[in-house]
């Protein structure tokens, strides 16, 4: 049943992890920015299901469905936020959005 | 070894596609990639034995959210930041060390916790019940306030998108002196 290793997966969750923090520093479109937030909250998931593996447990399968849960809300709040950024303002990159046009 | 084989396969794939989504320019090809990605976490999850969260991952990562986001690029037109020339920042990637090592600090600890933790008490339980079986059990009992609470989090983050997303009445244009 446990083949694989924890550390198979912790060592996945770290790089997909690296790549989502990477991903929200250097994109400046501002839904690839929220799209790698998801590839974070994915590498936590991995991390929490890997570790139920191996320790036989369930309780982090649960944390993985709220997470899944409260990723649906960040995207939807996210998506809200850019698609009223855009009405008002008229940009969609993450460095237009440093100046405040008073 | 075959769960080697299939671990190894999934992980690969989303590594590969979680480089698309970081690197690829076209935010159409980008969003591909994110599809990618959830379809193999989920075939991640399928390998660990968490069938649950692996379909749950499917139906609401691969079908809601990414129908969601595809919806939004249609609503705003985006030719404006496909003829932008750069699409990074490149003096973004002299943080990355620091995160990484940040990060490797955590799996360190997470490591040290799992050396001392007691493992496998309940994994006979598990196995004769199936995983939702137990999962739901312990969802709606251990986890039932925690399970509300979120429910009261989508419900407030629905009203909130409402409202952030509604069309306003030109209010930014009169109300400026």
């Amino acid at each position: 049943m446990k083949i694989v290793p924890l550390e198979a997966y912790l060592i996945l969750s770290l790089l997909l992890f690296g790549l989502g923090v990477f991903g929200m520093i250097v994109r400046r479109n501002l839904v690839a920015v929220l799209m790698s937030t998801e590839l974070a909250l994915n590498a936590v998931n991995v991390a929490f299901v890997g570790a139920d593996s191996h320790l036989g447990l369930v309780d982090g399968q649960i944390f993985a469905l709220f997470i899944i849960a409260l990723a649906a809300v960040e995207a939807a709040v996210g998506l809200g936020i850019i698609v009223a950024i855009f009405r008002l303002r008229k940009v969609e990159s993450s460095d237009e959005l440093t100046d405040m046009g008073g | 070894m075959m769960q080697w084989i299939a671990f190894l396969f999934f992980a690969s794939m989303t590594l590969l596609s979680a480089l698309g989504v970081v690197l690829l320019p076209n935010i159409i090809y980008v969003i591909l990639s994110l599809l990618s990605t959830l379809v193999m976490v989920a075939g991640i999850f399928f390998v660990a034995g968490a069938e649950l969260v692996g379909a749950l991952q499917l139906l609401i990562y691969a079908v809601a959210i990414a129908v969601f986001y595809i919806l939004v690029l249609t609503a705003v037109p985006w030719e404006k930041a496909l003829k932008k020339d750069s699409h990074y920042r490149v003096e973004g990637v002299l943080t990355f060390p620091i995160l990484l090592a940040f990060y490797l600090e955590i799996i360190l600890v997470f490591l040290l916790g799992i050396s001392v933790s007691p493992k496998g008490q309940i994994r006979e339980f598990i196995q004769s019940l199936g995983n939702t079986q137990v999962v739901g059990s312990i969802l709606f009992s251990k986890y039932f306030f925690a399970f509300e609470l979120v429910s009261l989090v989508l419900l407030v983050g629905m009203i909130g998108a409402v409202i952030i997303g509604r069309k306003e009445d030109k209010t930014y244009e009169d109300s400026s002196p």
